[in-house]
């Protein structure tokens, strides 16, 4: 009998099963917190996730990486799969602006790929400061592209695709927390339009877009324009950048 | 920003198998690339499906349904990638805190550079062509 239930929990019914659950609880955190920060149901669901496998290998005195691999893995795998046509379907919010995209393509490739460089080597400088291992420092790199293209990237260099996740998930956490306060610091209102829309998609992803369209339309298709170009361009320079000065 | 008079949408199924042929063929491709130098089937595909429709070949109504449906979910979608440190928590109990603190650095690193570069380019972009910041 009890040997059946592991079997059973075993299948992809438990992964996707609190992988539903977490996510709802974030959901509803989101909710009744009017959006407090820290409650970012993405952010919520991997916190509690981890705790519930943690909590559940005590009990079973097992390991936590044990329990996530047996139990969580076969339905968090078919969950994770469908990140492919979703991350693919970003073609289409960029294909909606192409009228813009195609008026300044080159401008935008020339900001993404500079700026993406600059951004890699001053990662790289903040990750010695503090003392990361090399493992970590390659995980940060890919961080500005979005998730799904990060992960093989951070891999691809050595790093750990879990950190690089992780950083990507905080990501649009920090911008979600400190967009406004850092849109009047910076004086984004008054830079180039362009220019705005494509940092805020860069540095918050998603939810960096949805800050940027609250800005104006051009800010709004230029974050879109964002995730797809700076993921191109992670894609090319991490592995260069990690070649040369790691 | 739509031109086309929106045409109805493809059948579900059609749309589904649109993007499973190009995710197939994108597979392929990024097979073929080193492991040094990965290149992400979802990069590929996203690429490819933008190049389609920009060369009319696929037209926005036979994927758009399907794919502001996907991108709806992708938040959901991201939980088992973050979900996915439970295997690596050695890591963050060494450095979790460090790092946490050079995500949250890096986001704004990400921000001023991008935002500063793009100004610059920009302003270069104006000169040259003497136009002024878009409307």
């Amino acid at each position: 009998m009890a040997n059946t239930i592991v079997t059973n929990l075993a299948l992809p019914f438990t992964g996707i099963f609190i992988s539903l659950i977490v996510y709802l609880i974030g959901m509803w955190l989101t909710k009744i917190s009017n959006g407090f920060f820290l409650f970012n149901p993405l952010l919520v669901g991997m916190v509690l996730g981890i705790v519930i496998l943690a909590i559940w290998a005590k009990g079973t005195g097992s390991t936590t990486a044990a329990v996530y691999k047996k139990f969580y893995l076969p339905g968090g795998n078919m969950i994770f799969w469908f990140l492919n046509p979703a991350t693919m379907a970003f073609a289409i919010p960029l294909y909606r602006v192409n009228d813009v995209f195609k008026k300044y393509w080159f401008d935008i490739i020339v900001i993404m790929f500079v700026g993406g460089f600059i951004s890699l080597f001053l990662i790289q400088l903040v990750s010695k400061l503090f003392g990361l291992s090399a493992a970590s420092t390659a995980s940060m790199l890919p961080q500005a592209a979005t998730t799904a293209v990060a992960m093989p990237i951070a891999a691809g260099v050595h790093g750990v695709p879990a950190v690089t996740a992780m950083a990507c998930i905080l990501n649009a956490v920090v911008i979600y927390a400190l967009a406004e306060f850092l849109i009047k610091v910076l004086g984004l209102k008054k830079l180039s339009a362009v220019a705005t829309g494509l940092s805020l998609g860069s540095a918050g992803h998603t939810v960096g877009s949805v800050k940027a369209l609250s800005l104006g339309e051009v800010q709004g298709a230029m974050a879109a324009v964002a995730v797809v170009i700076v993921s191109l361009a992670m894609d090319i320079l991490v592995p260069i950048y990690a070649h040369l000065f790691m | 920003m739509e031109k086309d008079k929106q045409p109805k949408d493809s059948n579900i199924y059609v749309q589904m198998g649109i993007f499973a042929a190009i995710l197939f063929v994108s597979q392929l491709i990024s097979d073929l690339f080193p492991k040094s130098f990965v290149v992400p089937t979802s990069l590929i595909a996203m690429i490819l499906l933008y190049i389609l429709l920009a060369c009319h070949i696929v037209k926005l109504h036979q994927v758009a349904k399907f794919g502001d449906f996907m991108i709806g979910l992708i938040a959901f979608l991201f939980v088992p990638s973050g979900i996915q440190l439970a295997a690596h928590l050695d890591i963050m109990k060494k450095e979790g805190l460090q790092d946490i603190i050079v995500i949250i650095i890096s986001t704004i690193i990400l921000l001023v550079v991008i935002a500063y570069v793009g100004a610059l380019v920009m302003g270069i972009h104006h000169k040259i062509t003497g136009t002024k910041d878009e409307d």
